[in-house]
């Protein structure tokens, strides 16, 4: 009996060779699998927040053993892109491009970085591979995904050759809903000479699921990655994004708009790596927290010895719209290099009561006036986001759940 | 016609017993404007706000009417005459200003992500609606069962007639826009937000050129205004009274704009309640004499 076994009662080396064997993978990615299984017994869970006397997020209190049905997993995907590039499930991508993903898989988020990403490493069963060759403009890559199983373990790989673009919209849904259920998700990006990706996500899960999340891109010279991080979904979502500007001159935006209801708990991490000259970074986060909704959020802009001339930026806020709900935000700037232009700030707060009076007064109801000051508190995120349709979308849910509130 | 009168009211900051208003009499009317002047601390803002129902003052004595006649309801509303006079204290914001008070603040919050247009164009619908709730509890309840047989009529048109819709409101903004003599583009700014001290009172008059209120309360609109923009926003305070009827209460503590808008009549706050009151002559004598005369005059002392 392998280490692997003895973590989960209910996971095994034979399930882990069964996922690879239906999709028909090779090798060296078996061994991935198993080796991050086996990793398991070791790993602790993902770091989180701990202010004193608390640790924001505890993962350790979910139950992965009823959490995670790895053979079951279930689920209604759109996986649609341009005709140059190429836009692939996980099977077809084993068979197409198994150079690709032997350069690529595992190389951005470690497989056994902690308990999350191995557990996530040994049983995805599904996942999107996108590729845009060199000189190619690929609009419009759209991922969608309805979960229906208890458990969905979901891998997407990214890869822009020189001088490429892509802009991809990804969507996360439940569909069939389970009492409690378990989504990972686990997006590298490989952002190649002077590419463009713009990554925008959209996670509206279950309001009883549980949500992990890594995305990771590192930006080559002259490349640009920006990311759009809309969380409106699950009980509890802990989820990072990153990147790593390793080439001169690369550049990243990370914009970032969650609204927490109901008990709903949000862990957010953005940060960026400042690893070459002349590199810029973006980070703008607003999010609401009502009823008894919690989040935290923690910022790093970590500027490296050798990034000179670096602009790094970082700006999150929070309102808190019940008396109940919790917030926490916690950004952090680590200089390195003292041709640096950085700035960070993290505000919560409540709605200005003054605010509130200036219209009413004017004969605007409170409640009214209320979903308009949270609408326009979303703005100044909404505003970064160019693709038209995740904007759109991200506008109607907030103004949805605010029609819901008393 | 509308008259708003203040008897014998006193208030205090909600939390704390500071008294601040210690028994204010004043009376406005449609048609009229009447300066409130008197030194730092007075009271003058503390009225506006009362007047307006801010939530940071209670009201421990007194009252707030405001009563108005035919032409204030419009053409379709009939009320009896003894239930003409409402007790603003009653009310919530919002009920006040769909009533036609009107507060025009000194310091305007600057709103984030709301835009001049879609704010205005909401303040003026809902004050449609809330006037037609407002009064239709005043008319009772044979009235309203009149209307619930109209509501299915095919001819009464859609639920929401009356409204006003984005292309008729812009044309009422553009137009009230160009008599202030204010640039286009402030319709699509975000409300107050990045807008200098004198646009921000500019932008206060503006809308009340647009709320059509019946009484409008100006908190020192005059402060910090250059002379070409004093008389821009002079000659929108004359055009609320001139062309809506608007009774204007204007506080201030300085004669300046009002030789620009000149009052009927001028009153003197002095330690919460209204010390002295006369003519425009008042106004002028406090200019060059200040305020410790008045207090000489009224308690004996300085």
């Amino acid at each position: 009996m392998s280490a692997g076994t003895q973590v989960h009662a209910n996971l095994t080396e034979e399930q882990v060779r069964e996922i690879s064997g239906d999709l028909d993978e090779p090798d060296w990615l078996l061994e991935t699998r198993l080796e991050a299984l086996e990793a398991l017994e070791e790993l602790d869970m993902p770091d989180v927040i701990k202010t004193p006397g608390r640790e924001w997020t505890n993962l350790h209190e979910l139950d992965f053993e009823s959490l995670v049905d790895p053979l079951n997993a279930a689920e209604n995907k759109d996986q649609v892109g341009p005709d140059e590039a190429d836009v692939l499930s996980w099977a077809d991508a084993v068979q197409e491009h198994e150079e690709l993903l032997q350069e690529h898989f595992g190389s951005i988020v470690d497989t056994q970085e902690n308990y999350l990403t191995a557990l996530s490493t040994a049983l995805f069963s599904t996942g999107t591979v996108i590729y845009v060759p060199e000189g190619v403009d690929a609009e419009d890559v759209t991922v969608r995904t309805e979960q229906n199983s208890r458990s969905l373990f979901n891998y997407t790989l990214v890869v822009t050759e020189e001088s490429s673009s892509v802009t991809i919209l990804e969507r996360q849904s439940t569909g069939e809903e389970a009492e409690e259920q378990y989504y990972s998700g686990v997006v590298e990006v490989a952002a190649g000479e002077n590419s463009y990706v713009q990554y925008g996500s959209l996670q509206n899960l279950s309001e009883e699921a549980y949500n992990f999340t890594v995305k990771r891109g590192v930006a080559d010279t002259y490349a640009t990655i920006d990311w759009i991080e809309g969380n409106l979904g699950t009980q509890l979502t802990k989820t990072e994004v990153s990147t790593t500007l390793s080439g001169d001159s690369s550049e990243t935006q990370i914009v970032g708009a969650f609204y927490g209801h109901n008990d709903q708990h949000f862990d957010l991490d953005a940060k960026v790596w400042h690893r070459a000259e002349h590199t810029t970074a973006d980070l703008v986060t607003r999010g609401v927290t009502d009823d008894v909704a919690r989040s935290v959020y923690e910022g790093v802009q970590d500027v490296g010895a050798d990034a000179w001339d670096t602009s790094s930026y970082q700006r999150e806020n929070t309102l808190m719209l019940s008396d109940e709900s919790e917030a926490d935000a916690s950004p952090k700037l680590i200089i390195n290099n003292h041709d640096t232009e950085a700035s960070h700030s993290a505000t919560v707060g409540q709605i200005d009561a003054e605010d509130l009076f200036y219209m009413t007064s004017r004969g605007v109801d409170p409640r009214s006036a209320r979903n308009m000051l949270v609408e326009g508190f979303f703005v100044p995120v909404l505003e970064e986001i160019d693709v038209d349709e995740l904007r759109d979308d991200l506008e109607e849910l907030i103004g949805a759940r605010l029609r819901q509130r008393d | 016609m509308a008259r708003l009168e203040l008897s014998n009211l006193h208030a205090e900051v909600a939390e704390g017993d500071e008294k601040i208003l210690e028994g204010v009499d004043l009376e406005v009317e449609s048609g009229e404007i009447h300066a409130l002047m008197g030194p730092n601390g007075s009271g003058k803002s503390t009225t506006a706000k009362v007047i307006a129902g801010h939530p940071a003052y209670e009201v421990t004595e007194g009252e707030v009417l405001l009563h108005l006649e035919d032409e204030e309801f419009g053409e379709d509303i009939e009320i009896d005459e003894d239930q003409r006079t409402w007790d603003l204290l009653d009310l919530e914001p919002n009920e006040r200003a769909a009533l036609g008070i009107f507060l025009g603040f000194q310091y305007p919050a600057e709103i984030e992500g709301v835009t001049m247009t879609n704010f205005l164009r909401t303040a003026l619908n809902a004050k449609i609606e809330e006037r037609e709730e407002l009064f239709e509890e005043e008319e009772g309840e044979d009235e309203e069962e009149e209307d619930e047989g109209f509501e299915s009529s095919p001819m009464e048109g859609p639920a929401d007639e009356g409204e006003v819709g984005v292309a008729e409101f812009q044309q009422i903004l553009q137009e009230k826009m160009e008599q202030l003599e204010m640039d286009e583009k402030f319709a699509q700014r975000y409300l107050n937000a990045g807008f200098s001290g004198g646009e921000k009172k500019q932008n206060e008059v503006l809308q009340a050129a647009i709320l059509e209120p019946s009484i409008a309360v100006l908190d020192e609109i005059d402060s910090g205004l250059d002379i070409d923009r004093l008389q821009d926003v002079s000659n929108g305070i004359n055009a609320l009274r001139d062309e809506q009827g608007t009774g204007i209460l204007q506080i201030t503590h300085y004669q300046r704009i009002l030789d620009y808008v000149e009052p009927d009549h001028v009153h003197v706050m002095l330690d919460g309640q209204i010390a002295k009151s006369g003519g425009p002559e008042l106004a002028e004598k406090l200019e060059d004499k200040g305020y410790d005369w008045v207090r000489e005059d009224v308690y004996g002392t300085a």
